[in-house]
């Protein structure tokens, strides 16, 4: 097993007068198998750095033409994709973050090099899953890396569970705002996938989440944006929302628990039935207010006649 | 002279000077020559034996008897909410004699007769009053009714909920499942080729090794017939 490490890096550093140029081929080939039997044996260090090494190897194989002068094309660095990842999963199990977020941030810049962009979001999103605990800021980033990366190739229908998942980290981190707007992102993905059930819930989803935050101003204007989509208008989630809204208007407490335990919230994603359930939040009677108080604005309006 | 006595005697008296009585005599005229009156009347009687035969069917042990005479109220109430539209009529008619305050009465005991007939029971739902306070129900069996109902509703939206899950998955899979076909229409073409380059290979390989075995033959044979 030392023998087939140490002779990787005799051919490739080791540059005498004998030999010239350094032998990537063989050096990777020895880098792979050294690394997996480094992960066989639970050696994740050796592992992660022979994975790395490999990935690097077949970055560079890739980037010179084929041996073959018949078939002239490039190859492409879909192997060093898979390594950078292995790599990655390893810094996982060795709690190095920073490199888990580099690893997988690498990994997808190859698949988009390979053209392809769904692995890419997939090596985004497995960075994303592994950072959730312990960085969540970062982990972020990469989930709206990965949708933006689906997006940009037109599969919108992909990054479903993506934008969920992006969601339900930003409710974790009490970012209700951006957990809303997320919500609403999904929303208009599956407005072009036609996926009418996804989005209807997506509405409903980030109205609720406006609610929890007690912003109730933009629960409405988010209710009456989404009330313009006709497939919104017709569904059983509108009804929905409009019963909690009219019951906030009127300061029902009573009224907003039951709306809350009604079956189209029971089919959401499980952290806003978590948050539907806790409604209300703050202080009715303000909300009522603010309601009173722009009502006495606009009449004022209507008989100004300056 | 105790009360009873008295009642009793004025009784006598009022049927004894009956005949002078010119408001009744006119009424009762009007009353026999008035299709509205007759109609009011004959209506308002057979509401009272609608209710006599469903209290009936109530106190019946049989139960068959009992459902022979609930259908027949059914279908007595659906005659007489037929007979309340003739009497709508009529009550709009006007009628020498009557004075507005009785026209007027006429028509509040037309409108109060739908209400009347609805509240006769007929072992179907339950009496009127209760249908409109929606909450009590004449018998417990009705109770379950109204929860079990609640439960299939909810089931209903789970079942609703999971169908357009499905649908959506499975739009999701459609492309997939194209590219895959795709990719597996390109192996295949790509193995066959691979297939058919191997066969050549092959064949040229066994002839030379046919002719190797040939010639060592020949020598075998040659090198026999010298020696």
């Amino acid at each position: 097993m030392t023998s087939s490490s140490s002779d990787p890096d005799k051919l490739i550093t080791k540059l005498s007068f004998t030999r010239w140029n350094a032998d990537w081929k063989s050096a990777t080939t020895l880098y792979e198998q050294a690394a997996i039997a480094y992960r066989f044996r639970k050696d994740n260090e050796k592992a992660k750095d022979a994975f790395e090494k490999a990935s690097k190897g077949q970055e560079m194989i890739s980037s010179y033409p084929s041996e073959n002068i018949s078939i002239a094309v490039f190859n492409i660095p879909w192997d060093a994709a898979k390594h950078m990842e292995s790599a990655g999963a390893l810094a996982k199990e060795l709690a190095r973050w920073d490199e888990v977020s580099d690893f997988h941030r690498r990994a997808s810049e190859l698949y988009r090099e390979c053209g392809r962009a769904q692995p890419a979001s997939d090596a985004l999103a497995k960075g994303a899953s592994f950072l959730e605990e312990k960085a969540p800021e970062d982990a972020i980033k990469m989930y709206d890396e990965a949708c933006s990366v689906l997006e940009e190739d037109g599969k919108e229908q992909m990054a479903f569970d993506l934008y969920r998942a992006a969601a339900s980290l930003y409710v974790k981190l009490e970012k209700y705002s951006d957990a809303a707007a997320t919500f609403l992102r999904l929303g208009s993905a599956a407005d072009k996938c036609n996926a009418i059930n996804s989005q209807c819930k997506g509405y409903l989803s980030a109205i609720i989440i406006y609610l929890y935050a007690h912003d109730f101003q933009q629960a409405q204007k988010c209710y009456n944006d989404c009330s313009e989509v006709q497939a919104f208008l017709s569904s059983d989630q509108n009804r929905c929302a409009m019963k909690l809204l009219s019951a906030y208007e009127e300061g029902d407490a009573e009224e907003i628990k039951r709306a809350a335990q009604s079956s189209a919230i029971n089919h959401l994603d499980h952290v806003v039935i978590r948050l539907a359930r806790k409604l209300p939040t703050g202080d009715l009677q303000a909300i009522k207010k603010d309601l009173a108080a722009d009502d006495g604005e606009d009449s004022l309006d209507e008989n100004d006649l300056t | 002279m105790s009360m009873i006595d008295v009642l009793i005697r004025v009784d006598a008296i009022c049927k004894k000077y009956d005949k002078y009585d010119a408001d009744k005599h006119r009424n009762d005229a009007a009353a026999a020559g008035d299709p509205f009156s007759r109609l009011y009347a004959a209506v308002d009687h057979e509401i009272d034996a609608a209710i006599e035969k469903s209290e009936r069917a109530a106190r019946e042990g049989n139960r068959a008897a009992a459902v022979a005479l609930n259908t027949d109220v059914r279908r007595t109430k659906a005659r007489l909410l037929e007979e309340v539209v003739k009497l709508r009529k009529l009550a709009a008619k006007k009628v020498k004699g009557l004075s507005p305050e009785e026209a007027e009465l006429r028509g509040d005991l037309v409108s109060a007769l739908p209400h009347r007939i609805k509240s006769i029971p007929d072992g179907g739902g339950g009496g009127g009053a209760a249908d409109w306070n929606g909450g009590g129900n004449v018998r417990p069996g009705m109770k379950f009714d109204s929860s079990g109902l609640e439960f299939i509703s909810e089931d209903l939206d789970t079942l609703k909920n999971l169908a357009e899950d499905m649908n959506e998955e499975l739009d999701r899979q459609v492309p997939l499942m194209d590219e895959i076909d795709n990719k597996v229409d390109k192996a295949n073409a790509d193995f066959r080729k691979t297939n058919v380059r191997l066969k050549e290979t092959f064949r040229s390989t066994r002839n030379f090794i046919i002719d190797i075995i040939l010639i060592c033959v020949i020598l075998g044979i040659a090198a026999y017939l010298y020696e």
